[in-house]
């Protein structure tokens, strides 16, 4: 830092504006960073809670820095609640059985069609094929970088992977997705604001296939309730819940942090939309 | 959520003994991380919000089988994450995130290990924190010891401050920033 400048009117505007954060500080209230305007004024101020805190217990003794206990009380039911919300995580999903002369009997190769929710729900061979990209890995939905086309001549590694065709343009408009299903996994290509995205419809808590709510634009796990956005990230976890105070219409937040889920390469040519596939 | 009509499996009667334990960790660690983290933000709602978000943690990532040494290190570890982002925002840094940063189950380093028996008592007791406080202020020049002492110890407002020392509030506001400028280069006041 530089040398102590004489003249009092130095300093005087970054002082003013410090002094809103110090004035928090001191009577007890949650101070902003608002008020700290350089990497100097950073270490003045840890200097600064530093002193304040010492100061407490300087002048009344431990309870200075003791927690209030009403706090203390209401963490600890907190997270007894989080805790046995957590513990109902582990119970796997209950298995239905699919009724007879449903849509998906049988193995799935292309589909294209936009699926009722009500038929998303009955589960069947859709979560088979989902869970399917898991036993096949990563290397199943991603063209190895070296192969990875971009635009124009597809090269085709006997064996490895190809673009398959799953829908077009014109059936996805914005806040929409389509179900899709290859030989090798299923998932939803949606648009996201303009931006096409394949997302595995594969939720990354158990494993439960995951629909989509045109009303609020998630996709929803029927098992434990977790939401993922069309970025395919977890949209009603904690966070959101201490951002947002809520979601949608859900009376909790999800209670642990899941995996993003998912994204299959996807490519959009002439209308038409492709996804990465693995050779079966 | 889903509903779970199925009688209670194996699952739920390990899950219920760890659940007992994980209130015995948080009744017996609870006060001593808060007056950790207190000491070093200074101020009660950031103090209550770091502590909360350490125990939601450890909620979901916390292994309540391990011995308690274990449990009181990572406890301390995840603490010194959320000062640090905490203070991160100071900085302008970009804020790290609790998710990204694992606490980890490496073996106990000594400066996660938080305050020692005696140093924890001797926190405790005030002793401690009445002589970090005279250690910094000493090193300072008498008028910035002054503003400092009236501000921080005596707990007045600038006003008053200003009042006390027969000069305006405007040189008051500039005094104490000089001088807390200067603090923080003489200095820490906490524990390491």
């Amino acid at each position: 830092m530089a040398d102590e400048p004489r003249d009092p009117r130095e300093n005087i505007e970054e002082a003013e504006r410090f002094e809103q954060y110090l004035d928090a500080l001191i009577s007890g209230e949650r101070p902003s960073p608002d008020h700290v305007a350089s990497g100097d004024e950073a270490e003045m101020a840890r200097t600064a809670a530093e002193l304040a805190a010492a100061s407490s217990v300087a002048q009344t003794g431990p309870q200075g820095a003791d927690p209030d206990p009403a706090f203390v009380q209401q963490l600890r039911l907190r997270m007894r609640q989080a805790d046995q919300a957590i513990a109902s995580l582990k119970v796997p999903p209950p298995v239905r059985s699919v009724p007879a002369g449903d849509a998906f009997t049988g193995p799935t190769y292309l589909s294209r069609v936009r699926i009722s929710r009500r038929a998303l729900l009955q589960g069947g061979a859709g979560a088979a094929v989902g869970l399917a990209a898991g036993a096949l890995g990563l290397a199943a939905l991603r063209p190895p970088p070296a192969q990875r086309p971009l635009g124009g001549d597809v090269p085709l590694v006997p064996g490895e992977g190809f673009w398959q065709t799953v829908t077009t343009l014109a059936d996805v408009p914005p806040g929409s997705a389509v179900r899709f299903s290859t030989a090798s996994f299923a998932g939803y290509v949606v648009n996201d604001g303009g931006q096409i995205r394949a997302l595995s419809s594969v939720c990354t808590h158990m494993g439960c296939t995951l629909y989509f709510r045109p009303d609020w634009k998630d996709l929803r796990c029927p098992c434990h309730g977790a939401s993922f956005d069309l970025k395919g990230q977890l949209a009603n976890g904690r966070d959101t819940w201490k951002q947002t105070g809520g979601y949608r219409g859900d009376a909790t937040a999800y209670p642990v942090s899941l995996p993003a889920l998912v994204r299959p390469a996807v490519k959009v040519e002439n209308g038409q939309i492709y996804v990465w596939t693995a050779q079966v | 959520m889903a509903t779970n009509p199925e009688p209670p499996s194996a699952t739920d009667a390990e899950a219920a003994p760890s659940r007992g334990r994980f209130e015995e960790i948080y009744d017996a660690q609870v006060v001593p991380i808060y007056r950790f983290i207190y000491a070093r933000v200074g101020n009660a709602p950031d103090a209550e919000d770091l502590t909360a978000q350490v125990f939601m943690r450890a909620v979901e990532q916390l292994d309540t089988t391990r011995d308690m040494g274990q449990i009181v290190s990572w406890l301390y570890r995840v603490s010194q994450n959320a000062i640090a982002d905490y203070w991160r925002a100071f900085y302008r840094l970009p804020v790290i995130g609790a998710d990204q940063v694992g606490a980890g189950w490496e073996p106990v380093d000594t400066a996660a290990t938080g305050p020692s028996d005696e140093e924890a008592s001797a926190i405790a007791g005030g002793e401690r924190a009445r002589k970090q406080v005279d250690s910094l202020l000493r090193r300072l020049p008498a008028n910035y010891r002054r503003v400092l002492e009236l501000r921080f110890i005596q707990r007045l407002s600038v006003a008053e401050t200003a009042d006390q020392m027969g000069i305006t509030r405007g040189n008051a506001k500039v005094l104490q920033y000089r001088a807390l400028r200067k603090a923080a280069l003489v200095g820490e006041v906490a524990d390491g």
